[in-house]
């Protein structure tokens, strides 16, 4: 497969790299730049795992190939916080028992990233509809739904 | 429990933040330097004569690195739990349309890819055997030569036939289960790597990592010493990677190329490839007194087990053993059959063969309840077991029995209190129809008797005053790791904060037996009590040496010791870990090892059963039904279990509200469909699970307990009870919605539709 050049931002740091065309921008976070956080579930689209921010928005980085992610600023979970100095997301996460195997967290913690970002006081529903997209096999979604709660509560607490 | 300092509170998981921020290394995570990429060719065939592998085209691409077949396999070409009769790679016969016929090691995931296509294999088809119940006759095509009953079990107590003409209503009927896929987030996938002193290292998710060295060293021909098996984190197991999966594969391209292979498994790869939840058919017929006495349940059940064993045996047990429900039944006919189909594969899943039965149990009940008017929580009562009781399969139940406590419970709950308040009929939009129902099951805690049956824990004492508790079980979610945290917090008297866990890895964690049958918390938590009994003495020793007091004058506190009425006089963990290394230059470290208590009776026949201690639960569900549309939706939900004394609370309700989510998935939605030994539903689009939108507004979570006084701070386990009889107790809602019986799952919508329509 033909290589192309690819410059992006990742967690507001720019990179310059030469991909087979044909990789998705989640291979090219996790193989290329070793940002394994972001996690592979389906590769089809249809689990959420694989959820980054894109531009501004949230997208499953497993459906963008890697020239469209050419000049994108893209920000991944390893962006939000890390052990030292965690996003409020993340910490409610934690305090809430939203995370079990923890596969499908960092994809969780984006979408509600994105959701926060869009609407800070969302309610139920809306936080529903926001991470309709993620699957979760162990948690049965009531805690990643009071985490979600508590995030918005604890960045309004912030501002 | 309010003597306990940490038993019983809400302990946020010790792994949570590492996953919370994406810096843990889940095994498909790991890269090294100059890894290869494995690719697995699969059967195109569900069941076929090999004729012919032709791999030199495959060998001839540039980047790959290796091929391997059948000859390649150094030592046994076969493993599973109990018979070890699938094959690593296929010589002479494929038996379902994942078997693995060869791999291929190569510079990229690309041209692996490429090249596992390249690897040509002549077949042969064969007849296919797709049916459980045709391929018991003897004139079935053999799926194995010794013929497609893998195993037939048969349990047989008083006289049922005289107890049906005593009884007053018989109720009979036959039951059909789906197959469920387990839909882990994270597929099989994994690194194997030759080590510099000639040591395997395979890093794969699992569910024991000291039997995957084992059954490895048979298929590779090494020595186990020579393996080293990490299998934690895992992202989700449930049962689905109890089996080795990848494994045996990962090593062979490892040893091959002598390089580091990885392979992750495509979504679809996984399905096809890989365990399903056994689908059952069962035939019921359950009889009973006008007042509600069960007198007789004659039961046959059918499992398909797809092409191989793995655990295929011990499910259908313990769907025999779980037949009757936690009722007490003095005739009883329970005839089992485990059959090979060319059906994929079945093995072992949250449960074990107890929904499958419970589903079809439960609804027996609800139907007798209904038909006698007798109210479904009297009727159980009426019949449940009590501790003392003998079993419907004739053991004495000489251990904590939750029945009475589960159903009182249950009448506590707000859906139980407010089920007469129910809309029944939506008065805006009337073809919707409102339901409550309410099924009780129960599931054996631990493997069951004649299985070496064990807990292991290994303890250091860390050179801060802390500790690390090494553990062979894993935690794959369910927050095993968390609750030794704090069994050794409660034993040392320190802060769970003080307390490291290692899981899964057979270099630094003591054999603890598989993570399965709900028995983690149960068996590592009691070797772990005892490992920090032995630990105590020693640092308490040493305390009394540096306080010139003696040992009994001693009680320990917050990781301190206090001289008993002087708490001035005192010295800290950490203290005490200094002058360890600098008298003798290292610190203590203890074992604990821990055999599970069995049963007093073996049952005839029967291979492990009974179990001894068994978790008990009580689900709740509040149903729409669209009867224009046949679509269920669950709006609430309760449980109320007994898995004994709460070791951490958070991980209580995250568990039960995860199983009552994946229960309702198996009840409404999931089923892997295989046509002609063909699947049908390989991805998130054709076999649904349930998302956030279908998971219902609430799940109230309420523990009670019969206190098990053998269990660590009186424990037992609750990991598989939670999910099992959410299924009928939300097909029972359906019936009280709109009167129609639901005696097949899932009840999908075009189900339900067509049976409103009849
Ligand atoms: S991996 Fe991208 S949506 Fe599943
Ligand atoms: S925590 Fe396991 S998939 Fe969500």
């Amino acid at each position: 497969m033909k290589e192309i050049e690819i410059s992006l931002t990742v967690n507001n740091k720019p990179y310059k790299l030469s991909v087979p065309a044909n990789i998705t921008l989640l291979d090219v976070l996790r193989e290329k730049l070793k940002l394994t956080g972001t996690k592979e579930g389906c590769g089809k689209g249809e689990c959420g795992a694989c959820t980054v921010m894109f531009n501004g928005r949230s997208a499953n980085s497993c459906l963008i190939l890697a020239p469209q992610a050419d000049g994108a600023e893209v920000i991944t979970i390893e962006g939000l916080g890390n052990l030292e100095n965690m996003h409020p997301i993340q910490e409610a996460f934690v305090e809430e028992g939203a995370i079990q195997c923890g596969f499908c967290t960092p994809g969780m913690e984006m979408s509600s990233f994105y959701l926060l970002t869009k609407n800070p006081n969302p309610t139920e529903e809306e936080i529903r509809e926001g991470i309709s997209g993620n699957l979760c096999r162990c948690t049965g979604y009531m805690k990643i739904i009071k985490a979600i709660e508590k995030a918005s509560q604890k960045l309004n607490e912030k501002h | 429990m309010g003597e306990y300092k940490y038993i019983g509170k809400s302990v946020p998981r010790v792994d949570a933040a590492e996953k919370a921020t994406g810096h843990i290394k889940y095994m498909s995570d790991l890269s090294f330097p100059n890894m290869l990429w494995g690719k697995i060719v699969r059967s195109k065939y569900p069941h076929a004569k090999i004729l012919k592998i032709d791999t030199s085209k495959a060998e001839a691409l540039p980047g790959v690195v290796a091929v391997v077949t059948w000859k390649d396999v150094p030592g046994l070409n076969g493993f599973g739990i109990v018979v070890p009769d699938q094959p690593v790679l296929c010589e002479d016969k494929v038996r379902y349309i994942g078997d693995a016929v060869a791999a291929v090691a190569a510079e990229t995931k690309e041209i692996a890819e490429k090249a596992a296509n390249l690897v040509e294999v002549e077949y042969e088809p064969l007849p296919l055997v797709d049916d459980p119940i045709k391929a018991i006759s003897e004139d079935a095509p053999k799926v194995h030569e010794g013929g497609n009953v893998h195993l037939h079990t048969k349990i047989v107590r008083g006289d049922v036939e005289k107890a049906f003409e005593e009884a007053d209503l018989i109720v009979e009927h036959t039951y059909y289960t789906g197959r469920q896929e387990h839909a882990f987030l994270e597929t099989e996938s994994g690194v194997a790597k030759l080590e510099e002193d000639g040591t395997l290292s395979v890093y794969a998710g699992s569910q024991y990592p000291q039997r995957d060295q084992m059954q490895l060293s048979r298929c590779l021909a090494l020595n186990p010493r020579k393996i080293h098996v990490v299998s934690y984190p895992v992202g989700g197991a449930f049962g689905g990677k109890d089996e080795l999966t990848i494994q045996p594969i990962l090593g062979l391209l490892a040893l091959k190329t002598k390089r580091p292979v990885k392979i992750v498994l495509s979504r679809e790869e996984s399905i096809i490839s890989y365990w399903k939840r056994h689908p059952m058919i069962m035939k019921y017929k359950t009889g009973v007194k006008k007042d509600g006495t069960l007198v007789a349940n004659k039961v046959e059940i059918y499992a398909d087990t797809g092409a191989y064993a793995s655990l295929g045996g011990p499910v259908l047990n313990l769907a025999v053993e779980h037949a009757c429900g936690p009722y007490k039944l003095d005739n009883v006919y329970i005839d089992g059959y485990c059959v090979y189909t060319n059906n994929g594969v079945a093995g072992a899943f949250r449960g074990f063969g107890v929904p499958q039965v419970t589903f079809a149990m439960e609804t027996q009940m609800d139907i007798i309840a209904e038909k006698l008017g007798i109210d479904p929580i009297e009727l159980r009562k009426k019949n449940a077991l009590r501790r003392g009781d003998v079993s419907p399969i004739g053991n004495k139940l000489t251990t904590s029995v939750g029945t009475v406590a589960v159903l009182e419970g249950v009448k506590e709950t707000d859906l139980w209190k407010n089920k007469d308040k129910i809309e029944k009929v939506d008065k805006e939009r009337p073809w919707i129809k409102r339901g409550f129902g309410f099924a009780l099951t129960y599931q054996g805690t631990g493997l069951g008797i004649g299985l070496p049956d064990y807990g292991g824990a290994v303890l250091r004492f860390r050179e801060d005053g802390g500790f690390i508790v090494g553990v062979g079980i894993v935690d794959y979610g369910q927050g095993t790791g968390t609750s030794y945290a704090q069994i050794v917090a409660e034993a040392m008297k320190c802060p769970v904060n003080k307390v490291s866990v290692i899981l899964g890895d057979t270099d630094l964690t003591a054999d603890s037996g598989p993570t399965s049958a709900s028995r983690g918390v149960y068996t590592g938590g009691r070797a772990a009590i005892i490992a920090s009994k032995r630990m105590m003495k020693i640092l308490k020793e040493k305390a009394a040496e540096l306080l010139s007091v003696s040992p009994e004058d001693l009680e320990a506190e917050g990781g301190y010791f206090y001289v008993k009425n002087q708490p001035d006089v005192s010295i800290s963990y950490d203290k005490i870990a200094m002058e360890f290394l600098k008298t003798s230059g290292h610190l203590p470290q203890t074992e604990g090892y821990f055999l599970m208590p069995i049963a007093d009776i073996k049952i005839k026949d029967a291979f492990g059963l009974p179990h001894h201690i068994f978790a008990y639960s009580g689900h709740l569900a509040l149903v729409e039904v669209n009867t224009l549309t046949g679509q269920t939706k669950v709006l609430e939900g309760a449980e109320v279990v007994d898995g004994g004394i709460v070791v951490n609370r958070q991980g209580f309700e995250a568990q039960v509200e995860g199983g009552y989510v994946m229960g309702m998935g198996y009840g409404l939605m999931e089923d892997v469909k295989i046509e002609k030994g063909i699947f049908k539903t390989v991805n998130f689009s054709t076999y649904i699970i349930p998302t956030v939108k279908d998971a219902p507004k609430r799940i109230q979570t309420v523990p009670v307990h019969d206190p098990e006084e053998t269990g660590p701070y009186q424990a037992k386990g609750i990991a598989e009870t939670v999910m099992v009889a959410t299924a009928p107790a939300i097909t029972n809602a359906i019936h009280s919605a709109t009167g129609i019986r639901i005696f097949k799952i899932p009840a999908t919508s075009e189900l339900i539709y067509n049976l409103l329509k009849e």
